[in-house]
């Protein structure tokens, strides 16, 4: 190959690069820029339930009065084992952004380490320990927090009546110095509002 | 008096050793003898070597490379395992354990837990795991729990020993140590830091079943009283002493007295007039959190630990001027303290009431209120129902004959006074409510660790919400603080009322 011929193949491949990159910038602006009559959208959980299927799960919030739990329906991708999809209730409920005028019940930035279940009706939920540090302290805020993810499962997951939180893959006595984490505790109805 | 610095050295019981680079060993106590186990840190977590703790206990280990699984034999009684996974097949039972069994450099590592919950089944003997004092306690052995606290001055130290169940201590004086030894096994005990002071060094773990006392360069000689708290607990104050010293607290007259109910940590002293014996005379006031744990903070900046601690000081005082009655503490001061010390101290003292004061938070500011909780049930199996339902157990005594003994398990000691705490929680409602706002759900139950080994009526208050800002400010004022504490005290007043009132 001659020297102008491979110049010139050079320069054809940066103009091609460079048509694409106006292109996609051009189409961006107008996928992403507000119209003027455009609906409000509903706040959804963020996870990655609109691609493949999903189910309808409840997760849970505090109420808008703060002093309880409330439950909202959303969407929750559909996994192929109890396991698995246990894991990705838990991802939700920690990931979901509440809808208006709910709060969240647990805390920004915590990561799944484990979801197990066993057969006896108990599962296990191996968060980081930004479930600890991140939490503010005070019983409510605890109960909050440990309900919301002891709720999520027995409400959503027949098989499981009982959930143990484990933080770093430890057991602890609790988050916050309340409510006593050692064993598996089942779902609190008088912490959740009625709708 | 002497200017003190008090200062709780660590308590029994109290939260695991602090994880480090290099954490302490844990020690295997069988009938067969003593054997200290090496253990790493990972994940944040204590794990043994696999293979020490075959060699310990006589365990036979055979892996399988075709499955991945190592097959954990004894006597006939197999468990197998997979490396990462959290569940064990022991004698076809499936296991659930909090953390899984590792490949850690090669070697296979597990977890405490799984010595007590896996092992146990193999050897087919209780194996437990005493925290504290970093032991695994195979089978029937003598091991009491020893919580050691010290207080010092320029001229004298004193340090205490509670020890439960109730074992004969002697304590002789070696060279420049003095040496507690019980009549024990093994003793289960964290061994505490001691402060920098002229009469004491250190404490460590002795051989056997014995604790040492590493004298300083002011020490000249020692006093020891040993005093039983109750049937279950025996109490020595060793009182270390340099030349020409006055002792921290009086001379305790020898031999003891018979059996008052004794001081916890944070007793004062005397209570102006006690009722007579057997009638309601004790309350135990928990401050909640304390040093490192700080509980919640208002917006403005309050500390929970702090507002709790002076609301919990003015109960006591109206308790003490009013009804005369004895009221401890669970802390004096800002210290650490575990959940299980707290109601512990309920327990040793025999206590009538157990009230635990915090402040709340909610992540709404507009949510303001004070709550009083009870225990909550959820966690009681039937199991553990039917064994607060067991008799006494005759135990043998010195000198021939038994006597009948009233077992109780730590876990399922509220169980029995449910009733009575979910009437004082109503009376405490009943006397905030003309006092201070309340909560939209003022009395609720909740599965609370503090309250889960008191042995009496308990209950948790929360007088208020820090992360609303009105309540805030009115929670550091002495005004409203006295309204709480009033309204808990007229509750109390009410409950022994009740209790004493002599049937219709």
């Amino acid at each position: 190959m001659t020297p102008r011929r491979a110049a010139t193949l050079v320069a054809a491949g940066a103009l091609v690069v460079g048509l694409g990159w106006l292109m996609f910038s051009f189409l961006e602006r107008r996928l992403s820029a507000p119209t003027p009559d455009a609906e409000p959208v509903a706040p959804v959980a963020e996870t990655p339930a609109a691609v493949g299927p999903h189910i309808a799960a409840m997760l849970y919030f505090v109420s808008e009065d703060g002093t309880l739990l409330e439950g909202r329906s959303m969407d929750v991708p559909l996994r192929d084992s109890p396991a698995a999809q246990a894991r990705a209730l838990i991802e939700a409920q920690l990931a979901a952004t509440p809808p208006e005028p709910l709060t969240r019940a647990v805390p920004e930035g915590v990561s799944v380490r484990g979801v197990f279940l066993t057969g006896r009706d108990d599962a296990y939920v191996d968060l980081d320990g930004t479930f600890v540090s991140a939490l503010p302290g005070g019983s409510h805020n605890e109960l909050m927090a440990t309900y919301a993810i002891v709720s999520v499962l027995t409400t959503n997951l027949t098989p499981v009546a009982r959930v143990q939180i484990l933080i770093d893959g430890r057991e602890v006595e609790t988050l916050t110095g309340h409510v006593d984490l050692r064993e598996p505790l089942r779902k609190n109805e008088g912490l959740i509002r009625v709708p | 008096m002497l200017l003190c610095v008090a200062l709780t050295l660590a308590v029994a019981g109290t939260a695991p050793v602090a994880q480090g680079p290099s954490p302490a060993p844990i020690t295997i106590v069988s009938p067969q003898g003593r054997r200290s186990l090496t253990v790493t840190t990972v994940n944040g977590g204590d794990y043994l070597s696999l293979d020490d703790v075959a060699a310990a206990l006589g365990l036979t280990l055979r892996d399988d490379r075709v499955t991945g699984t190592t097959t954990v034999a004894a006597g006939g009684r197999s468990a197998v395992l997979t490396p990462e996974r959290n569940v064990v097949s022991a004698q076809g039972r499936l296991v659930s354990l909090a953390a899984p069994p590792l490949r850690q450099d090669g070697r296979l590592v597990v977890t405490p837990e799984f010595v007590t919950r896996v092992v146990g089944v193999l050897l087919d003997r209780r194996v437990d795991f005493r925290r504290a004092g970093r032991l695994f306690v195979i089978g029937d052995l003598r091991v009491p729990r020893v919580v050691v606290r010290g207080e010092f001055a320029a001229s004298a130290a004193q340090v205490t020993f509670e020890i439960a169940p109730a074992t004969e201590p002697t304590v002789t004086r070696t060279g420049s140590e003095l040496v507690v030894t019980f009549a024990a096994d093994a003793v289960d005990a964290a061994v505490p830091t001691v402060p920098a002071n002229p009469l004491l060094q250190g404490i460590r773990q002795g051989d056997g079943a014995s604790l040492v006392l590493a004298t300083g360069p002011r020490f000249q000689s020692h006093r020891a009283t040993v005093q039983p708290i109750d049937a279950g607990t025996t109490r020595l104050v060793i009182d270390l002493l340099a030349a020409g010293a006055e002792t921290l607290t009086p001379a305790a007259p020898a031999p003891p007295p018979p059996a008052p109910p004794a001081a916890g940590a944070g007793d004062p002293g005397p209570a102006p007039s006690l009722p007579p014996p057997g009638g309601f005379r004790t309350i135990v006031i928990d401050p909640g959190h304390g040093g490192e744990a700080n509980g919640t903070e208002g917006p403005g900046g309050t500390l929970e630990k702090t507002v709790t601690l002076q609301v919990s000081r003015r109960l006591k005082a109206l308790l003490e001027g009013r009804l005369g009655l004895r009221v401890i503490l669970t802390r004096e001061d800002d210290r650490t303290l575990d959940q299980d010390a707290r109601a512990a101290i309920g327990n040793n003292n025999r206590a009538d009431l157990f009230v635990s004061i915090h402040a709340n938070a909610a992540v709404r500011p507009t949510v303001k209120g004070a709550e009083v909780y009870y225990l909550s049930v959820d966690r009681a199996s039937l199991e553990s129902r039917r064994a607060i339902q067991q008799p006494d157990e005759p135990l043998p005594q010195l000198g021939g004959g038994t006597r009948a003994i009233e077992l109780i398990l730590w876990e399922t000691a509220q169980l029995r006074h449910l009733e009575q705490s979910a009437t004082f929680a109503a009376l405490i409602e009943s006397a905030l409510r003309g006092k201070v706002e309340m909560s939209p759900r003022p009395v609720q139950q909740a599965p609370f660790r503090v309250l889960v080994g008191a042995n009496m009526p308990a209950v948790l208050v929360e007088i208020g919400y820090l992360s609303n800002p009105d309540e805030e400010k009115a929670l550091t004022s002495a005004a409203h603080q006295d309204k709480v504490a009033l309204a808990v005290f007229e509750a109390i007043a009410a409950f022994r009322g009740r209790l004493e009132k002599p049937a219709q």
